[in-house]
């Protein structure tokens, strides 16, 4: 019952109605590690508005970043690996909760060939939203377009180590476990379905704090428009495919008060994937690739970024 | 069911409550003691690092140099802070030869007084005050110039800059060495300059805060700055009357400030 929030409709299998078509299409460009250019960490929360699950996800992020103030300074490739927990948990008929706790595993190399890796745990982040829309009894089919809209804010704590030495200079300053800072997330969700078409748009700011070592991460935008399309291979197995587009803009960071150069900027996806369900079990897989950046003044350039999770409905 | 809802409605107003109260403090907090200044001078050609010997450029005068050699003196340091009082780096302790080849490009300055530094005077060269105090008066100086290929001789005295590689042009087709030594001559011509260098970021001194600023100095300038010196015309150029003291105003320009690193860690 609390997992239906919506009814699936105008499809071939109405009598799936906690199996819903909103799928993977919130909160996907939610960047919670780091944010501090382009460490965009989790990729955030993505299964859909209404299904409640708990599931695993890897996301492989790759970078690279100039090592020198110079034009001919070397660029240094940096892979970000993160694995997460996460989930989705209602609270009454209005309320409902994200959780993620991420491990991280990134490692980079130098020109003269050193190797860093940093391994540990990231910032765990927790999500409260608000269904501002009244929702459709479950027990209601409706044929007409769906609307859903949540808002809601949340923390990221900084579980995640923060090494004041990963920041000095000129190298990619998010190569980081986390921000090592409490974080503050404001966050809006809008979806529309109608049949087996979905359209989502969320926005979502984050306010970071200086952390101990007195460096403060820039706020955060991120933005991201959505649409995917659900068929129905068989009552029990599901595909869908989706874009999108979206965008991360980060202000500048500071360091004892003072503003950090050659720090904050944006960068724009498009994004690919395909979810697909059998039974409570949901498989997905998802590209990130950038249409245009400019971050950290051109010395950080996001190459890709791959996910790919396995949730469970509960 | 029930239970983990509360559990994570619990843990949620906990965190809020939690993180309330660690992001009190501003970071404005006074700062005391006393700590380092480090001086990175970091060289290039252009926006491009330099390399020596191993690339080559072509300046404005469409002559293609490839840099063996480029060592300067810089001397006199003194900090400004933000009230407009300025902290003089002990004389006897304030020359310093920096060397792309040795890779000592650090100018370390000791026991600066806590405080919040808005800009760098050095001077380039030695000034007349001190190479009239004698041989004597140069204490150790005077050896770290000989073996850094900065004094002519005592009586000529020391080489501000030692600037050298090779060069072709239009009309100097064969690679041909240049040669910049540009100094004061004994005490009849004096090419000592100063520069003020605003840092941009405020540098911050204390007890647990050692900063470095991070300077550029563009070895492009040197040649083809404000004043344009050919090295067709004239590829060594050392006690130069007309030439030197272009030089020395174009070195002197050469300086900028990229960036300052706060903080007390320090490790790339």
């Amino acid at each position: 019952m609390l997992g239906g929030f919506f009814t699936a409709q105008a499809n071939d299998f109405p009598e799936e109605t906690t199996e819903c078509i909103w799928k993977n299409t919130a909160y996907e460009y939610f960047c919670d590690t780091c944010g501090c250019g382009g460490n965009g960490g989790s990729m955030g929360f993505g299964t859909g508005l209404n299904n409640n699950f708990v599931g695993l996800r890897y996301i492989g992020q790759k970078y690279r970043s100039r090592d020198g103030i110079f034009d001919n300074s070397p660029w240094i490739n940096e892979n970000f690996n993160t694995v997460q927990a996460w989930g989705k948990f209602p609270i009454g008929n209005r309320f409902l909760v994200n959780a993620l706790l991420p491990y991280h595993s990134h490692n980079r190399t130098f020109a003269d060939n050193t190797e860093q890796t940093i391994n540990g745990i990231g910032d765990a982040t927790v999500l409260a939203y608000y269904n501002v829309l009244r929702q459709t009894p479950d027990s209601v089919i409706s044929i007409k377009p769906q609307h859903a809209l949540q808002i809601g804010g949340g923390v990221k704590m900084p579980t995640g180590s923060f090494d004041a030495a990963n920041i000095e200079g000129s190298v990619n300053p998010s190569f980081q476990l986390g921000t090592g800072s409490w974080d503050y997330i404001l966050a809006a969700n809008y979806g529309i379905t109608h049949r087996n078409w979905g359209l989502s748009a969320l926005l979502n700011y984050t306010i970071k704090t200086e952390n101990s070592k007195n460096y403060l991460f820039g706020n955060q935008w991120n933005v991201a428009l959505n649409t995917y399309k659900t068929y129905y291979l068989s009552p029990s197995v599901s595909l869908t495919p989706q874009i999108g587009l979206g965008g991360e803009i980060f202000e500048k960071n500071q360091e004892f008060s003072l503003t950090v150069p050659d720090t904050g900027g944006e960068v724009y996806f498009a994004r690919f994937g395909v979810e697909a369900n059998y039974n409570r079990y949901a498989l997905g897989i998802s590209s990130m690739l950038p249409i245009s950046q400019n971050l950290n003044k051109g010395k950080v350039e996001v190459k890709n970024r791959v996910s790919l999770y396995l949730n469970i409905n509960i | 069911m029930k239970s983990i809802y509360k559990i994570f409605t619990v843990t949620l107003i906990l965190s809020v409550f939690a993180s309330c109260s660690s992001d009190d403090d501003d970071g404005s907090t006074e700062l005391m003691g006393e700590n380092s200044v480090t001086l990175e001078f970091d060289n290039s050609v252009g926006s491009d690092d330099l390399l020596l010997a191993t690339s080559s450029y072509t300046n404005s005068q469409n002559e293609t140099l490839t840099i063996t050699r480029l060592n300067y003196i810089v001397s006199n340091f003194s900090l400004t802070n933000d009230a407009g009082e300025v902290f003089t780096y002990d004389k006897d302790d304030s020359y310093f030869v920096t060397s792309e080849e040795t890779g000592s490009t650090e100018v370390v300055l000791e026991n600066i007084p806590a405080g919040t530094y808005v800009s760098v005077t050095f001077g380039i060269g030695v000034d007349q005050e001190k190479y009239l105090q004698g041989a004597e008066g140069q204490g150790d100086f005077l050896t770290v110039a000989e073996e850094t290929n900065m004094m002519w001789s005592w009586q000529a005295g020391y080489k501000f800059l030692n600037f050298e590689g090779t060069f072709t042009s239009e009309t100097v087709t064969e690679a041909t060495d240049f040669k910049v030594h540009m100094g004061s001559h004994g005490s009849s011509l004096d090419n000592y300059k100063e520069v003020t260098l605003s840092l941009g970021t405020d540098a911050l001194v204390s007890d647990e805060m050692s900063p470095i600023i991070h300077l550029v100095a563009d070895a492009n300038a040197i040649l083809d700055g404000e004043n344009k010196l050919s090295l067709t015309e004239q590829s060594v150029i050392m006690v130069s009357e007309e030439k030197s003291p272009k030089v020395a105003l174009n070195t002197a320009s050469m300086f900028s400030v990229d960036h300052v690193h706060n903080g007390s860690e320090h490790s790339h």
